[in-house]
């Protein structure tokens, strides 16, 4: 009498191969982070819709985005020799950084958190940062206690070689917020050709 | 043994077509959580620099869970404060504000912990308001957030692809090492 059946070890056989077959080609996919539609985008003329009183300055201590379930630390973050904004350590793929030497989330001006999209392992903490809507919300965990709430207003591409400094960091009457990840189209050669950047402002506090 | 052989052949034929259909596949999720402490050892201190009569806080991961955290910034002239554990794991967090008469220059601020270790950040006093009146440097250009390592072929899922194809070889090799043996296949 034999152990195995010839039936049970076909099955075996059969699953194996199905399942190898599976994991190899989905695993040889390639997983490009999602990007915003034209519909995220800022609507024709600007307006600045009147947001919260500022809070007090306050350096932030967390970042949370529920809809695209981003919960992760900040670090301070500042500029390179180049005078662009620095990053956090790509290591840490739960790890983004705000900008230190400008306006803290919260206060009256344009505060700025980067994070990365992925690193060499895989996807990072802003991984699907694309595929925020207009409308979400964005909790910056203050180290005074206070959560700042921030509505997005618009996610938009940015090509590298044509950034809009003014847009992106400028100053603003009112308190806002950028959330910035590696986006737009990726060449092996040069790497992701631009950034997504996210648009919100100061809607409370709590 | 008839039924045997025919198991096999549809298993080859569901399983090449298997590899011509396109797999969903959700995206990955691998959002620990971690914490960014700074320096143990050290006292942020923010803003570093101040005008006469502005609120600073001070922070610091420097003391246990179980250690209660005082401050001291008598140095400037605004006295004891407390240091209270934050949301955020380990530090503790304290403010003052800095007397409307501070006098510019640099001041220790300090704090202890319970268990006896003691912490220092320097903040500096000056007389021009630097926060509101300051012009801030704004980064300039595109930031470098991405190397395109989402972008790659999955290394465990690769090998356990090929774990799995290991397996159905062998089952393969066994079942035809039986039929040469005549063993009823």
């Amino acid at each position: 009498m034999r152990r195995f059946s010839n039936i049970s070890i076909a099955a075996v056989t059969a699953v194996a191969l199905l399942g190898g077959a599976w994991l190899l080609r989905s695993g040889a996919e390639t997983h490009a982070p999602p990007q915003p539609s034209a519909a995220q985008a800022r609507a024709g003329a600007h307006v600045d819709r009147p947001a919260a009183a500022p809070l007090p300055p306050s350096p932030p201590d967390r970042v949370r985005i529920p809809s695209i379930r981003v919960d992760a630390p900040l670090t301070g973050l500042g500029l390179t020799p180049q005078g662009s904004l620095d990053v956090p350590p790509a290591a840490r793929n739960n790890l983004a950084g705000w900008y230190e030497a400008g306006t803290t989330p919260g206060e009256k001006g344009t505060a700025i958190v980067a994070g990365h999209v992925d690193n060499a392992e895989g996807p990072a903490v802003f991984y699907r940062l694309g595929a925020l809507k207009k409308g979400s919300t964005i909790e910056i965990e203050r180290l005074d206690g206070t959560v700042a709430l921030f509505s997005v207003d618009a996610i938009e591409v940015y090509d590298a070689r044509d950034f809009p400094d003014e847009k992106v960091y400028g100053a603003a009457r009112r308190p806002e917020l950028r959330v910035i990840t590696c986006g737009g189209g990726y060449s092996a050669a040069t790497g992701y050709q631009g950034n997504v950047v996210v648009f919100a402002h100061l809607t409370g506090s709590r | 043994m008839r039924t045997a052989r025919l198991l096999t052949g549809t298993a080859l034929a569901v399983a090449a077509a298997g590899l011509a259909a396109a797999p969903a596949y959700g995206a990955a999720s691998g959002y620990s959580s971690a914490s960014a402490s700074p320096d143990p050892g050290s006292l942020e201190v923010y803003p570093a620099t101040v005008a006469p009569g502005a609120e600073v806080i001070v922070n610091t991961a420097a003391c246990g869970v179980e250690d209660t955290v005082s401050g001291d910034a008598g140095a400037v002239g605004a006295g004891a404060f407390t240091l209270v554990p934050s949301a955020h794991e380990g530090n503790a967090v304290g403010q003052f504000r800095v007397p409307p008469s501070a006098q510019p220059g640099t001041y220790e601020i300090v704090a202890r912990c319970s268990s006896g270790t003691r912490m220092a950040g320097d903040l500096v006093i000056t007389l021009t308001s630097t926060r509101e009146g300051r012009q801030q440097v704004h980064p300039r250009g595109s930031v470098k957030t991405g190397v395109g390592g989402a972008l790659g072929p999955d290394p465990v899922q690769t090998a356990a692809g090929v774990a799995a194809l290991a397996v159905a070889a062998a089952g393969g090799t066994w079942l035809l090492h039986r039929r040469a043996r005549g063993d009823g296949i």
